[in-house]
């Protein structure tokens, strides 16, 4: 059970943020302009090649549901990542790690506010896919409920491993908080199946989480019913990822305090 | 005595013996014993032991790269010692970091303040941090405390480092600890506001009882505000006392005869 002193804790970090997104023009970047850009790409795409074929409608439907769902992984990854980036850039980590704040207490902040992040991102694709190509999300139903879940799981994973590799490695590592997600995104079959790609990368598709939460998120589009093994899948992966994910922080803030590498961020 | 020492020690310093003082183990807020960091082929701290009582105030003081702040680091639980351990108010690092962190303030001469928060809301946060439900009050005091109510609504990166300084103090405080633990805190400030510092922290120890673990490079400001120094040189506690019997006891007239005989040892030695 959270304490009021938890909590108290908890929501100091999360107004941090808020405050961070209000006075940073480039934090909105994320939040709205790349979802905006990400829809018109995509569902010009689906446009395109629906004309080309006989797709039709359900083309553009495969490709923005791919990409609203997208951004589901990447606005959950990517406020937690930059979450803890601005305390490096802002040398503001020795203040924090003084303080009675756990690492726990922190993660949850940043993902509090990141959830708001979050809302804001997906719901600017999910309106730009409206009103532009005249896609309506919630005719996915209520399907929706565990493919988010387990992106929101994946995203915050894949954040914890970039703050990880950054406690280890130092800012460098930073590049990562984007380029991570641009590995997963041509592996995890968002715009086209997995059997679109060469034969040796799929099997790494198939280990991916994501991968079965967007093959399942197109039978949805498709009008089929939910396919429960593939939602399974991506569930067990994402619970992997989770745990293998929780271990690494655990394990990099230790070589953190004991090594010393504070004296890269003060 | 609370060093391991191999140059000449001091005895007459506060009452606190080996952690166990007069009246009790609640009359000590910090027990360190038997530090000890190596980073690499270097031993940055070689067996400290440092005991500081209830509202004592202590001064860590040594040449560059003695050890210091990798002492004040490890006492605040931020680098894990290779060996040794450190208690701070009963709570021993770092299983109770959390709980023992309630009762420290730290502050750095040399830490920014976040850019895209305004100092009120900078210390709202920290107060937060550090469980005050409503800090206003304290925030409040604090500004007042140290004269600068007036940058209440300035931007962090407004500040100039001296006003940094003040309010990093001030966010060290907002908890009222009981042991207040500061890295530099009147490294470049000009002579009046250092003086501003030294009244706000002398103030603020008498009426919180709060113990100050301080370092500095300023021989003059330590004499003022401390009641005890300790020295550290390569790593090593080399010497704990008052500050007149600590330079007495090198053969010096005052501390700074004592750090600079300490920086050519150190010279010499490498």
């Amino acid at each position: 059970m959270i304490t009021k002193t938890r909590w108290l804790r908890v929501s100091a970090v999360a107004r941090r943020h808020a405050y961070v997104l209000q006075r940073a023009p480039q934090r909105w970047f994320d939040v709205v302009f790349w979802p905006v850009v990400d829809a018109l790409l995509f569902g010009s795409l689906g446009v395109y090649f629906s004309r080309q074929s006989s797709a039709g409608a359900a083309g553009v439907a495969y490709l923005l549901a791919g990409i609203l769902l997208f951004h589901v992984v990447f606005q959950a990854e990517i406020s937690l990542s930059t979450g803890f980036m601005e305390e490096t850039w802002s040398r503001n980590l020795l203040n924090l790690l003084v303080t009675p704040l756990t690492e726990v207490e922190y993660v949850a902040g940043v993902v509090l506010f990141g959830l708001v992040k979050l809302a804001l991102g997906v719901g600017t694709v999910a309106l730009a896919a409206w009103a532009l190509f005249a896609f309506d999300v919630t005719t996915l139903g209520l399907a929706l409920v565990p493919l988010v879940a387990i992106l929101l799981v994946v995203g915050w994973s894949v954040g914890l491993i970039v703050i990880s590799l950054i406690l280890r490695v130092g800012q460098g590592a930073e590049i990562l908080a984007w380029g991570l997600l641009a590995m997963v995104m041509p592996l995890s079959g968002i715009f086209y199946p997995v059997s679109a790609l060469p034969g040796a990368i799929q099997p790494i598709s198939r280990a991916l989480p994501t991968t079965h939460v967007f093959a399942a998120a197109h039978e949805v589009v498709a009008g089929h019913s939910l396919p429960w093994s593939q939602v399974g899948w991506g569930a067990f992966g994402a619970v992997v990822l989770a745990i293998a994910s929780t271990f690494l922080l655990v394990h990099m803030l230790a070589v953190f305090r004991r090594r010393g590498y504070i004296s890269r961020h003060t | 005595m609370h060093a391991v020492c191999d140059t000449p020690q001091v005895s007459e310093h506060s009452g606190v013996q080996d952690g166990h003082a007069p009246g009790g183990a609640e009359s000590v807020v910090l027990r360190a014993r038997g530090l000890t960091k190596q980073y690499r082929r270097v031993r940055a701290v070689d067996g400290v032991d440092l005991t500081v009582g209830v509202g004592e105030r202590v001064a860590l003081l040594g040449p560059n790269g003695a050890g210091k702040t990798t002492t004040l680091l490890m006492l605040l639980g931020v680098v894990t010692p290779d060996d040794g351990f450190v208690e701070i108010a009963g709570h021993r690092l770092p299983r109770e970091r959390s709980r023992a962190a309630e009762r420290v303030g730290f502050a750095a001469g040399y830490l920014p303040l976040p850019e895209r928060l305004r100092v009120r809301e900078f210390l709202h946060m920290f107060g937060r941090l550090y469980g005050i439900a409503d800090p206003e009050p304290q925030i409040t005091l604090g500004l007042e405390r140290f004269g600068v109510t007036h940058l209440a609504t300035a931007m962090g990166n407004e500040l100039s480092s001296g006003q940094r300084t003040l309010i990093g103090i001030i966010k060290a405080t907002l908890h009222r600890p009981r042991l207040l633990i500061l890295d530099e805190p009147t490294a470049s400030l000009d002579p009046d506001v250092a003086l501003r510092v030294r009244t706000g922290l002398a103030e603020l120890c008498a009426a919180d009882h709060t113990a100050l673990l301080v370092t500095s490079h300023d021989m003059v400001e330590v004499s003022r505000l401390c009641e005890r120094v300790v020295f550290i040189s390569s790593g090593r506690v080399v010497a704990d006392g008052t500050p007149d019997a600590v330079a007495a006891s090198f053969g010096r007239d005052d501390l700074e005869g004592v750090f600079l005989h300490l920086a050519e040892e150190r010279e010499r030695v490498t």
